[in-house]
């Protein structure tokens, strides 16, 4: 799209509020993501960053504001939000694998339903991306053959299946034994390097020092501090977010 | 004694071809329970299909409001009682025969239960899987099909097998219209010969035998689901 290479945001979030009835998890957000851009958000639980990052595909209905994806308003209710979906890829913490498919048909289904790939073309792809994350031998094996680290590197790839333009990381390591949170990492950081345009909650601080565009630290519904990752972590100026960091570091 | 029972057996059975109405009761039976199975399985899944979409989206509105007085009505009544006012009421202008009645309603009896164990199914499976469906792009419609139903499924086949042994066994009330189904059957002849034994155990042996092959038949069904887990 002319938008991009105009220099135009990727994902313009203007005004964002979602609330669960009385209870107001995000209030007026207002960010900008570019082509390219590996956003960390960071932030106590409960401070709205997984709420926010599953506003952004509309698994969660914002309740006022709009999300510009691509030029297109996708918070309006007449935009066909599963043609926007199939571009923006998502991860969640507990993987979502579909446990009655092997690894092959979980990574081939969406390509060829809603792309409307051959067969043969939507598993070629499937084996190439699970070369890349080091699991092609398990292509036949069912997800609960699979330790944690092994089902998250599936659960990028199926996601990566769609060529999205963006992918979306819901604390994807959070849910893993701790040896396992490296070889995540790892594949996030290639996808990173490929200059993926990627937005991650996590509670990884070292991941979000060393790959991160730009980190930025919700609480309260708020992003209170953005910055690049080395001035974030070392010169915080939010209150805050000192005393976050004074805690997890 | 053994002259007795050999007596007894004859009489039953083999005098003026009486065994034909065990074999003939035994068919009909047979089929109402097949087709009121496939009426229950397609009313049921409809019903779980949009009382599941009310609970998820809220949409669907009226059409959940009616499955819920369809569910209310059928699981508080008897099904000896909606299979009488099927026939008696219903179609007491046309009687387009007692199989096809009997069949109706027992499959409409059987559509409400099943309707409930599709839909614990359903709503068995974690939230998560739907979300993931939907972030992928696909519609509600296309999720539910590809990804939550296949597995609701496979949780509910010992339920679901259940519920047809109890619908075998239930069509046993068919007599109640004048239907000659496998109950009756031995009914009849035991009214011929005031004797009970052989009409009545033969027809409870008779049901016990297709109970247990179809148990078994279950059982095969889940353990070959089973496999695709593991």
């Amino acid at each position: 799209m002319s938008i991009n290479e105009m220099g135009n945001p990727l994902i313009q979030v203007q005004n964002l509020g979602k609330k669960f009835g009385d209870l107001e998890v995000l209030k007026d957000i207002s960010v900008d993501i570019y082509k390219g851009d590996v956003v960390c958000v960071i932030g106590p639980s409960g401070s709205g960053k997984s709420t926010f990052l599953r506003c952004l595909n509309r698994l969660e209905e914002p309740t006022s504001g709009h999300i510009l994806f691509e030029g297109t308003d996708i918070v309006d209710k007449n935009t066909n939000i599963d043609k926007h979906r199939q571009k923006m890829g998502m991860v969640f913490q507990q993987f979502n694998l579909f446990p009655h498919m092997t690894i092959l048909k979980n990574l081939t289904l969406a390509p060829m339903k809603l792309q409307g790939k051959s067969s043969k073309e939507a598993e070629e792809q499937a084996l190439k991306l699970l070369d890349k994350v080091g699991l092609k031998d398990r292509a036949n094996s069912y997800p609960n053959q699979l330790s944690g680290g092994q089902k998250q590197r599936i659960a990028i790839v199926r996601a990566l299946c769609m060529n999205p333009d963006v992918m979306l990381f819901d604390e994807p390591t959070s849910a893993l034994d701790p040896e396992m949170v490296g070889e995540v990492l790892n594949v996030m950081r290639e996808l990173a390097e490929e200059k993926m345009t990627m937005v991650v909650v996590t509670h990884e601080m070292g991941f979000a020092k060393e790959v991160a565009t730009r980190v930025m630290f919700m609480d309260g519904g708020y992003f209170l501090e953005e910055n690049e990752p080395v001035e974030f972590f070392e010169h915080p100026k939010n209150d805050r977010l000192k005393s976050f960091l004074s805690k997890v570091l | 004694m053994w002259e007795k029972l050999r007596d007894d057996f004859y009489q039953n059975f083999i005098v003026d071809d009486r065994w034909k109405y065990i074999t003939e009761g035994l068919q009909n039976t047979l089929k109402i329970t097949f087709f009121a199975v496939l009426i229950g399985i397609l009313l049921g899944f409809l019903v779980a299909i949009i009382r599941s979409t009310y609970e998820n989206t809220g949409r669907l509105k009226i059409l959940n409001a009616i499955c819920s007085v369809y569910l209310t009505v059928i699981r508080g009544t008897p099904v000896v009682v909606q299979l009488m006012i099927m026939y008696f009421i219903i179609f007491s202008f046309h009687d387009p025969g007692q199989i096809f009645t009997a069949i109706l309603a027992f499959g409409i009896n059987s559509g409400a239960y099943v309707a409930e164990i599709f839909r614990s199914g359903i709503s068995s499976i974690e939230r998560g899987q739907f979300e993931a469906g939907r972030s992928l792009g696909f519609n509600y419609a296309q999720t539910m099909w590809f990804i939550i139903m296949p597995q609701a499924f496979k949780n509910v086949v010992p339920t679901l097998a259940n519920e047809f042994i109890v619908l075998l066994k239930e069509t046993s009330v068919a007599g109640y219209i004048g239907l000659q189904d496998l109950t009756k059957g031995g009914d009849i002849i035991k009214s011929r010969t005031y004797s009970a034994f052989f009409p009545l155990i033969s027809v409870a042996l008779i049901y016990l035998v297709m109970v247990m092959v179809f148990s078994y038949l279950v059982t095969l069904l889940e353990r070959r689901l089973k496999k695709s887990e593991h």
